[in-house]
């Protein structure tokens, strides 16, 4: 099995997925000749031509709009926004467009747009966000975002396999620091959560690069299980219940800022349903409600840090 | 001195825990002050700093006597921990403990009591790990001899020491007691009758209630006590007053302080569930010293219940001006005859020591009688 960075095996997804199925094809800013701005699609407008990896202007809504358009004639079109950050401006196509044309018209969208997420690099307030939650708020749209570079394979060719409109967040911070194997050839990852590591005393509950954060935090503690959500939509409620009753104690880890993220979801699913289970309060560690400093001693300041996530572990442990 | 009980007019300052200059907080206690038996912890009414103790140690005074001058600093910001409620907030109206919600279901499923099980929690919380760990065990195979009276949790904060003894001399405890008990033999004619009880069906419903045996016999004791009022009555000299109600004693050791004897007033409203809940709670309360002094006054009959360690006859001495006191022992499963034929039963001897004063043996043997029949016959209370 082949060993690939986070970054390869979104390539290796892509690649698979376009040789597959020609209906598949890329759109995005600089992503044709530049390969990309994180060289995500290197090399594919030599292997697969200008018509299928396309460069596009500077136009958010333009890029969402025609993938939309692409899609409904019986295309899969896969758009890269720059940075996950861009997407504000095609917002309005995704979320009343894309999002509501099954509903509106009983036609399908299945568009997956790529969004190069999160923070860690010193990107500033402009570069680093984290923008799930904005969707998820929004019915009709599919959000995945992966850990490992098995997941970011699988769950991208899941995303363009599906009918409907799916976001990848793809975390800049993975793209080259992780490394995993990765199987050859073409398979999709189910959109569920999965343990990443097991215990029962307390399970920390999170996705994207937290994931990591959340292993390195709690590998001395004993007990400690962590669950990787891996699809924030749909969310996958069983796997959320099933831990909180094997463990009783929950920390629930964002990188986006604290208000309205995942994780307040999350915390909400457990108050409702798996409240005679808890044996503590459900406890939160997300990135304070402020823009993502430039400098970086602050911006690891907000970012939720190894640190933080294990001091939340163990004072939790100890209630 | 505040009022420590509707009877109580004076009391004594046993102890100073915090002298001219140091700083206190509010609801801190700053002194021990005793009535009777009961030691009780003064709060501090407000945060500041202890600037004039206006009575020493060992002095009895009035109630509404001023007994220190506390400087009030200007207000200050409360810490609030992460966890407010568990923080600072022990001394709850009802002193009930909280239980996370899975602790709770717990308990109900498996029909626990949680003030049995230790906490290693955060201030003590029994925590999920807690009541697993208690179940396990509670698994284990029974010993030979199984008593139903199991030990109450220890406290959790150290019982305060009312007074450093003297080497060589008594405790203040050690010598009320002995006072106590020596007028009390020296003042009734005291006897002691026993009886046998098959105990499977108080065994059978303290499981069932998650209770010790304790309560079940006592909710007995009380309905034989209804049927024989004249063993629920004080002798006061030529005085003998019979009561309606039951005020029940119930003597809790409090180790090698001594005795102490927590009295529930109209016990024969209670249920065993309840009866069971209020003896846990005086017991433990005697235990960490947070008794007033109102609710060790006014029994009208005591139960005494040693037997956990495995004794199973003993003669108690009656509690002043109390006519009787029950005894309950080990519960000891032994071979009985039952139609002729020899069956295992779970035996205990419950022995009554009374006042040939107020009293006669025939009377003793027929509330024994009686208390018997309700054991044997337990059926839910």
């Amino acid at each position: 099995m082949p060993t690939m960075t986070y970054l390869q095996a979104i390539s290796d997804g892509l690649r698979e997925e376009m040789r597959d199925d020609e209906r598949v094809f890329c759109m995005g800013e600089d992503i044709g000749v530049f390969g990309g701005a994180f060289k995500v699609t290197d090399g594919f407008i030599d292997e697969f031509g200008p018509d299928r990896v396309m460069d596009t202007p500077l136009a958010e809504s333009g890029i969402v709009g025609t993938a939309v358009g692409a899609a409904v004639v019986g295309l899969r079109p896969v758009c890269e926004m720059q940075f996950s950050d861009f997407i504000s401006c095609g917002f309005d196509q995704l979320v009343n467009v894309a999002g509501k044309m099954h509903y509106r018209q009983g036609l399908a969208v299945p568009i997956t747009v790529r969004l190069p997420t999160g923070g860690g690099f010193s990107g500033g307030p402009f570069h680093s966000q984290n923008p799930e939650a904005w969707f998820m708020h929004s019915p009709g749209i599919k959000i995945v975002a992966p850990a490992t570079p098995e997941d970011a394979k699988g769950l991208l060719i899941s995303a363009i396999r599906d009918p409907n409109p799916v976001l990848f967040c793809e975390h800049k911070h993975l793209y080259r620091r992780i490394k995993g194997d990765v199987e050859a050839g073409a398979y999709a990852t189910p959109m569920r959560a999965r343990v990443a590591r097991d215990g029962d005393d307390l399970v920390v509950i999170t996705y994207g690069a937290m994931v990591h954060t959340a292993l390195e935090a709690t590998e001395e503690l004993e007990g400690v299980r962590v669950l990787d959500l891996r699809s924030l939509v749909p969310l996958d409620e069983e796997a959320i219940l099933d831990s909180v009753r094997a463990c009783a104690k929950v920390v629930v880890v964002d990188e986006a800022n604290e208000l309205c993220a995942a994780g307040a979801q999350v915390a909400a699913l457990i108050a409702e349903r798996g409240f005679e289970d808890l044996d503590g309060p459900v406890v939160r560690v997300a990135t304070p409600n402020v823009p993502i400093p430039f400098s970086p001693p602050l911006e690891q300041a907000v970012l939720p840090s190894v640190d933080r996530v294990k001091e939340a572990c163990v004072e939790l442990l100890a209630y | 001195m505040p009022q420590m009980g509707v009877s109580v007019a004076e009391g004594t300052v046993a102890e100073w825990r915090k002298q001219p200059g140091d700083r206190v907080e509010a609801d801190e206690p700053i002194c021990v002050i005793s009535t009777d038996k009961i030691d009780t912890d003064v709060p501090a009414p407000a945060s500041g700093v202890l600037v004039e103790i206006l009575v020493p140690e060992g002095e009895t005074v009035d109630v509404g006597t001023v007994l220190a001058r506390i400087e009030v600093e200007g207000s200050e910001a409360l810490g609030v921990g992460r966890w407010a409620l568990e923080d600072g907030t022990d001394a709850k109206p009802n002193g009930g403990k909280r239980y996370s919600p899975v602790v709770a279901r717990m308990a109900a499923q498996h029909d626990l009591d949680l003030e049995a099980i230790k906490g290693t929690g955060r201030q003590g919380r029994v925590t999920k790990k807690d009541v697993l760990a208690f179940l396990e065990h509670a698994d284990e195979a029974p010993m030979h001899i199984e008593s139903p009276y199991r030990p109450e949790p220890e406290p959790q904060s150290p019982t305060p020491k009312a007074q450093s003894p003297k080497p060589g001399a008594l405790s203040r405890m050690r010598r009320s007691i002995g006072e106590h008990m020596k007028r009390s033999l020296e003042t009734a004619a005291t006897c002691t009758t026993w009886i046998e009880a098959d105990m499977s069906r108080i065994e059978a419903g303290r499981e069932q209630l998650g209770l010790t045996a304790l309560p079940l016999v006592a909710r007995c004791a009380i309905a034989a006590l209804r049927e024989h009022p004249q063993l629920n009555a004080w002798l006061e000299g030529e005085a003998y007053t019979v009561h309606d109600a039951v005020h029940l004693g119930i003597a809790v050791s409090l180790g090698d302080e001594g005795l102490i004897v927590p009295v529930i007033h109209d016990a024969q409203e209670l249920s065993a569930e309840g009866l069971g809940r209020r003896i846990k709670d005086a017991a433990k309360r005697a235990r960490s010293g947070e008794l007033r002094p109102d609710e060790v006054r006014g029994g009208t009959f005591t139960i005494t219940n040693p037997g956990q360690y495995g004794s199973i006859m003993a003669t108690p001495v009656i509690n002043q001006p109390q006519v009787a006191i029950l005894d309950l022992e080990a519960v000891v499963k032994r071979p009985v005859v039952i139609d002729d034929a020899i069956a295992i039963r779970p035996m205990t001897i419950f022995g009554l020591s009374w006042d040939h004063r107020a009293l006669d043996g025939v009377l003793a043997a027929q509330f024994l009688a009686s208390l018997r029949r309700h054991v044997e016959a337990w059926d839910g209370g």
